[in-house]
């Protein structure tokens, strides 16, 4: 009916129908790998807040309907909601990188600390419940997205295991040789000897009595420490060396987005150093490379991002698109073409300009788009030759040789 | 607001090292910021379009006079006026001469429950027939805003939505309460010996048959003819729309159509405002009963303020972010609620007791519809029915903006079957909850009640703390006070925006947020000159009006459903599900087991 469907109150129209489709939950927004992610993380802080709520209360009841079944449950009640709340803050950690690893853990913790609230049955635990229930087929629901292994180098792998190894033989020959210990009388007694031998405490309750158990304790003492500061090291080691690392890149994300019409140089070289001397008062610059230790010698004066120079991402950060000029100039030409073809495919205008350490690989630099392309040791020999002539040093448009 | 928030998660935490610590005041305030910071950060995220700028500008506006001028010329003057003059007097007279006030109103308003509460029944059964006759008969099969109009919120929305603005903080005071007042003082069609065994079942009865579909249909008989007007006859969305066969489409700026909006609008601010006056003395009565916390005057008015901030912010924000975010967590908060109720409460014995209930409901609704007990029915059946049809201007309202591409059928289900399931659900489960409490023995609510002078309030408190998990369930109770009372206050602030201002012109946000500011300004003087009792009485005589409105509105759409929609091919239900018997007939028939 034409008459009535017509010219409906614009009111309405503006008030309540300002979009086609209006949905209760936008579940395209909450049923992501990120939302889990932090579900995952906020269940940690409820287990930790619900841990530390139990290990306060003195008089802890347990009223859940699973206390009976829980093997020690009061033990569980009092320390699982911190000990998960620490393992879950790991487990956020990976999970945010993706790891597969922190999924697995996650799928495997995530009902233990479901277990906490049915045992409790404290006010303050259910929302633990809630947040565990809701997190789990959050995350089974983004499994896929969780898919990176996790890297462990060589050395930190041979650590683990030897830690490992040196707790198992301590636990088991202290637990065989447990007649010759004082106060070492079963299995938890033998962890609890070994853990405190190795992280170096020694408390000294209990004690090798004969010389067997000395020299026991003594093989415990030289293996474990060693592979417990070794473990420690190769895997807390890297994690500061490249906190150390990103501390010498000196810019701060807000710094870098105030960057405009600076010049960017990808890769550290021999060149790099004269470069700095020419271009330092003439305009911003930013050096982009990978080598910790050459940014920190280049000191506070120059603005250092550390990251791979032929890395997209890292040259975005380093706001190439607004950038007046763009220097390649490695001591490495296969990596310098990489850095080249990223830069141009992040800046498709700027104005790049490369140095060849090798004059076979002049047109290769060329061709993949660097604007102009200088043969350093071409340019070197050039002014070696005008040099013995006797000649003025030629104008730099001379010099170069065109691509 | 970070430091606030983990300060109130420490204290429900860890109440043994902050308990002492802090006093009961401090203790309140952190709640309620807890409480108003988390939902009005909810109501202003950004949705997926990015509006909030125009919401910025459209407050940045120079000059005040520049800013009244174009704010009254928005408005219609008569709809903005008469409420606020109205309530301006009545606090003025309030605050002068409160008990001849109070005196006037009580004896206008208990003659009016007494002599026309055969009328107030009548009209209600009138309403449940016409929405059953909608529900299975043809007209049902309409669809609102043309063959062809998709509905623009989903059902879950629709519900949600529709179910959260129609109710308040009644339903979490009384769903415990209730039966339990009338199992110690029994209702005479039941006639039972009080606080008897027998007084149990006519309890709970009389709890579900206020709370029903009864109710709810007062909510219909005014949203589904606004609907069709404004939909299929392009009348403007106000609740004078129901006047369009009388008046045709175009004939509603007359007088008779202003009277009625004006009325609406008085209806709908003195109902919330009074609510939220009310609600908010409750909510800290019922804390000072519980942990000893005594506010005095600043406490309430304090939670009107953060209320009123919180229902100004989601109705700025529209139906679509502030409104729809706030049902969704109330919906939630209350499924949690019921959830946690039933695992730790008494099922059995309350599934029992219901399910006894739900037929005795079944089996004596039309003559409890009619049963005309004197005093009691008056004070309690009429008194409720009229104080529906006081929200049902704005409820009905609401209920016939979202209705665009819903079959009537649908609209009529959802409004009253479906809300009515949430609610008759709710107070089987707690009414039986609390029953259960007071009859074991497991803590005397009523005694309780008595020492507090017969206020509601503190049922819940008292019957949570009987349970497992109480401290729980008291937060979430606590928590969904405060929501339902946000959610129907939000959407009635929206609705009288829409209602004040003038034909064909959408609200200003300056329009929501004076709207929004008045109830909360209302509420904040009746609480400051007391007589919130007095202003719900004269706000429930308006539901007498909206009642004979009603029966109009009812005559108007049947005559235009019988002028425009007969012969239209519109099925009802009762054919549909007919037309469907032969066909798996002929299905068996097709398929022959082999021979």
């Amino acid at each position: 009916m034409a008459d009535t469907t017509e010219g409906p109150d614009s009111a309405v129209e503006e008030v309540f129908y300002p979009t086609d489709r209006v949905t209760l939950v936008d579940w395209r927004r909450v049923s992501g790998a990120k939302p889990a992610v932090a579900l995952v993380g906020v269940v940690a802080l409820l287990a930790f807040v619900a841990g530390l709520s139990n290990l306060s209360d003195e008089a802890l009841a347990l009223e859940g309907p699973l206390a009976a079944v829980v093997p020690g449950a009061t033990g569980f009640a009092r320390f699982g909601g911190v000990v998960a709340a620490f393992t879950l803050a790991l487990v956020t950690v990976g999970l945010r990188r993706r790891k597969r690893l922190a999924l697995r853990a996650a799928l495997v913790v995530l009902p233990v600390v479901a277990l906490l609230p049915l045992t409790t049955l404290q006010p303050t635990d259910v929302p633990l419940l809630l947040a565990a229930l809701a997190a789990y087929p959050l995350l089974v629901r983004n499994r896929g997205s969780f898919d990176r292994a996790l890297h462990l180098e060589p050395l930190q792998v041979a650590s683990l295991s030897s830690f490992l190894a040196v707790g198992v033989y301590g636990t088991v020959g202290s637990y065989s040789l447990r007649s010759q210990f004082a106060e070492l009388d079963g299995w938890a007694d033998a962890v609890y000897y070994v853990i405190v031998t190795i992280a170096t405490v020694g408390y000294g309750d209990v004690t090798p009595t004969t010389p067997v158990a000395q020299w026991f304790s003594l093989s415990v003492i030289m293996l474990g420490t060693g592979a417990f500061t070794i473990a420690v090291g190769a895997l807390v080691g890297p994690a500061i060396e490249s906190r150390m690392a990103a501390a010498f890149g000196n810019m701060t994300a807000s710094e870098l987005t105030l960057l405009e019409d600076h010049v960017v140089i990808l890769g550290h070289g021999d060149v790099t150093a004269p470069l700095l001397e020419t271009l330092e008062t003439e305009t911003n610059l930013v050096v982009v490379t990978r080598d910790s230790d050459a940014a920190a010698a280049l000191g506070d004066d120059v603005n250092v991002l550390t990251g791979d120079p032929t890395d997209e991402t890292v040259l975005e950060d380093a706001r190439l698109d607004v950038a007046r000029g763009v220097v390649v100039g490695s001591d490495d030409d296969a990596r310098d073409v990489l850095a080249v073809i990223a830069a141009t495919n992040v800046a498709p205008d700027v104005r790049v300009v490369a140095a060849a350490n090798e004059g076979k690989h002049v047109d290769k630099l060329g061709s993949v788009g660097a604007d102009r392309v200088v043969d350093l040791r071409s340019i070197g020999g050039r002014l070696l030759g005008q040099s013995v002539l006797g000649r003025e040093p030629a104008s730099g448009e001379d010099l170069f040789e065109e691509p | 607001m970070c430091r606030l928030w983990r300060g109130g998660l420490c204290g429900i935490f860890l109440p043994t090292f902050v308990g002492d610590a802090v006093s009961g005041a401090t203790w309140l305030a952190v709640s309620l910021v807890f409480f108003v910071s988390g939902l009005a950060y909810l109501a202003v995220l950004p949705g997926d379009e990015t509006s909030s700028e125009s919401v910025l500008l459209g407050l940045r506006r120079t000059g005040l006079a520049g800013t009244v001028r174009e704010f009254v010329g928005r408005h219609d003057p008569m709809v903005l006026g008469v409420p606020a003059v109205v309530f301006a007097l009545f606090v003025a007279a309030r605050a002068a001469f409160p008990a001849a006030t109070t005196g006037a109103v009580d004896a206008v308003s208990g003659a009016v429950l007494r002599q026309f509460g055969v009328f107030f029944l009548g009209t209600v059964l009138v309403a449940v027939a016409y929405c059953v006759f909608l529900l299975l008969g043809p007209w049902g099969d309409v669809r609102l805003g043309g063959p062809d109009a998709e509905p623009t919120y989903t059902y879950p929305t629709y519900f949600t939505l529709i179910f959260t603005a129609g109710i308040a903080a009644g339903i979490v005071f009384w769903g415990p309460a209730e039966s339990l007042f009338h199992y110690q003082t029994p209702p005479p069609y039941f006639d039972a010996a009080p606080r008897s065994d027998a007084a149990v079942g006519g309890a709970l009865t009389y709890a579900l048959f206020h709370w029903g579909l009864s109710a709810w249909s007062a909510y219909a008989v005014v949203g589904v003819p606004v609907a069709y007007y404004v939909f299929e006859r392009g009348a403007p969305l106000r609740v004078s729309a129901i006047l369009t066969p009388f008046l045709g489409p175009d004939g509603l700026d007359t007088l008779p159509a202003r009277v009625v909006d004006t009325l609406a609008v008085f209806a709908t601010v003195g109902g919330i405002a009074t609510s939220v006056a009310l609600v908010s003395e409750q909510f800290l009565a019922g804390i000072g009963f519980q942990w000893g916390v005594t506010t005095g005057q600043t406490g309430p008015v304090l939670f009107v303020g953060g209320l009123t901030l919180v229902v100004v912010l989601s109705a700025v924000t529209g139906v679509h972010r502030g409104i729809r975010r706030l049902a969704g967590v109330n919906v939630a908060l209350f499924v949690l609620f019921a959830v946690v109720v039933a695992a730790v409460g008494p099922l059995g014995v309350v599934s029992d007791r219901g399910a006894a209930a739900l037929g005795s409901y079944a089996v004596n609704f039309v003559p409890l519809s009619l049963h005309v007990g004197g005093a009691w029915v008056a004070e309690w059946t009429v008194w409720n029915w009229s104080w529906w049809f006081s929200w049902a201007p704005f409820a009905g309202l609401f209920v016939a903006a979202l209705s665009r591409g819903r079959r009537v059928r649908t609209v009529v289900f959802t409004g009253v079957v479906a809300t009515s399931l949430a609610t008759i659900a709710w107070f089987v489960l707690l009414g039986g909850t609390s029953l259960w409490v007071q009859r074991t023995g497991v803590a005397d609510v009523l005694g309780a009640v008595a020492a507090r002078g017969g206020a509601e309030t503190v049922v819940g408190f008292q019957v949570f703390a009987a349970l497992p998990l109480g401290q729980l369930l008291t937060f979430l109770f606590l928590a969904l006070i405060v929501v339902f009372m946000a959610t129907s206050a939000d959407t009635s602030t929206l609705v009288v925006s829409v209602l004040a201002a003038r034909e064909g012109v959408a609200p200003s946000t300056g329009s929501v947020v004076f709207w929004g500011v008045f109830q909360g300004a209302v509420a904040v003087s009746l609480l400051l000159v007391g007589g919130g009792q007095t202003l719900q009485a004269l706000a429930v005589l308006t539901g007498g009006p909206f009642a004979v409105l009603s029966l109009v509105a009812l005559a108007g759409l049947t005559l235009s459903f019988y002028r425009r929609e007969r012969g239209r091919g519109h099925e009802s239900l009762v054919t549909r599900l007919g037309s469907r018997l032969p066909t798996v007939q002929t299905h068996h028939d097709v398929e022959p087991p082999e021979e």
